[in-house]
């Protein structure tokens, strides 16, 4: 589990243990309406230090939307294969984020074999960047769940397994390929994302891309990474990537996302999860 | 003048360690607020916003939320006479919740969201005997 604190990404916490009791507590005490909030405020007056920056989304936070909205083939979206480690630790950074999203569209299949693959796999890429510590009883855990078909047990692992690889690789003041972790992540999810809306195209779909302040992160954070791997290849396609995505994904005062973007944004991702997956990236 | 300098570095060193350990007991009492919405089907995430305040200070974090999608976002700490809240805005500043309820250390709110996009939960700090006070923040979807 990684707490963000004073917006730099560091600790591992406990789970508390008191849940039970919590639950317990909290069911007979009497909820007591907060004071009334202001109804309107003004953003602009909250400097830079006191706003602290977005938690990225998880997949299954889009695709249970997708679910709502009608019937996706899952198994239709999911990859043939999960990709090659290159050996290159941002390559592997980036493609375990990839293979956790792909963790989250297999549970949304209901493929316990592939969920299970996809397990063992975040073990390997996670020992190849020095981590595989932070991660064997959550692959574990998917594993288990997946024989268990307990798939909202899995979405909860799968997103633990995140939290732990990033927090393993902050601890490590590898907190460059955390962001790696979590861009891969974003990447595969936003590329099936696409697909789902290019097969049906509805505007509420489609306003699920809608992220602006998330692109604006993720390019702060490629920014902010050390000169050797702004300079990398890999680094440079995301910038460029986003630079792309960015004024495709603005909605509001009658401006909807069109079926024109999400292709062009689907093509752009689509390639980026490419280049990833391949073992010469 | 180095050994003037040391309780100094120690304090330095030993800060954050501390800081870490409350805002991890301010986490744990966060996902209590949770536990009556996991309950109905939440999924809380594991990741988390969490610092401290002083009384009368306030903190915006930024979330990405979908519309389709409700949202609690229970917040808590781990002093036991503060009083917090959370309050949700769009990213035009509007109150975007559509429940809320605040117990002591504890405090919640509900959003179903009109729009994806960018949300701002305001954290405040409103009694405390505490200079600072540790709190944590975390957020759960169905």
């Amino acid at each position: 589990m990684r707490i963000t604190i004073f917006g730099i990404a560091s600790a591992t916490a406990p789970r508390a243990v008191v849940l039970t009791a919590a639950a317990t507590l909290l069911a007979t005490t009497i909820r007591v309406r907060a004071e009334s909030a202001p109804d309107q405020i003004d953003l602009s007056k909250f400097p830079a230090a006191a706003v602290q920056d977005v938690v990225v989304p998880v997949p299954s936070e889009v695709f249970n939307v997708l679910d709502k909205l009608g019937s996706p083939n899952w198994k239709g979206e999911l990859r043939e294969s999960l990709g090659k480690n290159s050996g290159n630790r941002a390559q592997v950074a980036l493609l375990l984020g990839t293979v956790i999203a792909e963790g989250f569209i297999a549970v949304e299949a209901e493929d316990s074999e592939r969920v299970k693959e996809i397990g063992r796999d975040v073990l390997d890429l996670s020992r190849a960047v020095g981590v595989e510590k932070a991660v064997v009883s959550r692959s574990k855990a998917i594993v288990d769940k997946a024989d268990s078909r307990d798939w909202a047990g899995a979405r909860r692992e799968l997103d633990g397994a995140l939290q732990d690889v990033r927090g393993a690789m902050n601890e490590l003041n590898d907190e460059d390929l955390a962001q790696l972790v979590s861009l891969g992540g974003w990447v595969r999810g936003t590329e099936v994302l696409t697909s789902i809306v290019q097969k049906d195209y509805k505007p509420q779909r489609a306003e699920l891309l809608h992220q602006p302040e998330l692109l604006n992160y993720f390019d702060r954070r490629l920014d902010g990474m050390s000169p050797r791997l702004r300079k990398s290849g890999l680094v440079a396609q995301l910038k460029t990537m986003l630079d792309e995505i960015r004024p495709l994904i603005i909605e509001g005062e009658g401006r909807k996302i069109s079926p024109q973007s999400v292709d062009r944004i689907h093509t752009v991702t689509s390639q980026m999860v490419l280049t990833i997956t391949s073992s010469d990236a | 003048m180095k050994i003037r300098l040391l309780p100094a570095a120690i304090i330095l060193l030993v800060l954050p360690l501390v800081l870490r350990a409350t805002v991890d007991d301010a986490l744990s009492f966060a996902y209590e607020a949770a536990t009556p919405y996991v309950k109905q089907g939440y999924t809380f995430r594991e990741d988390a916003w969490g610092g401290d305040l002083g009384v009368g200070d306030q903190k915006a974090v930024t979330a990405q939320l979908f519309r389709g999608n409700g949202y609690w976002f229970c917040l808590g700490t781990d002093a036991d006479d503060a009083t917090l809240t959370v309050h949700v805005y769009d990213s035009k500043g509007k109150l975007a919740e559509s429940q809320n309820w605040q117990k002591g250390r504890f405090a919640a709110v509900l959003v179903n969201p009109k729009q994806t996009g960018t949300y701002y939960a305001i954290v405040e700090v409103k009694k405390s005997s505490q200079e600072r006070t540790p709190w944590a923040l975390v957020y759960g979807y169905r």
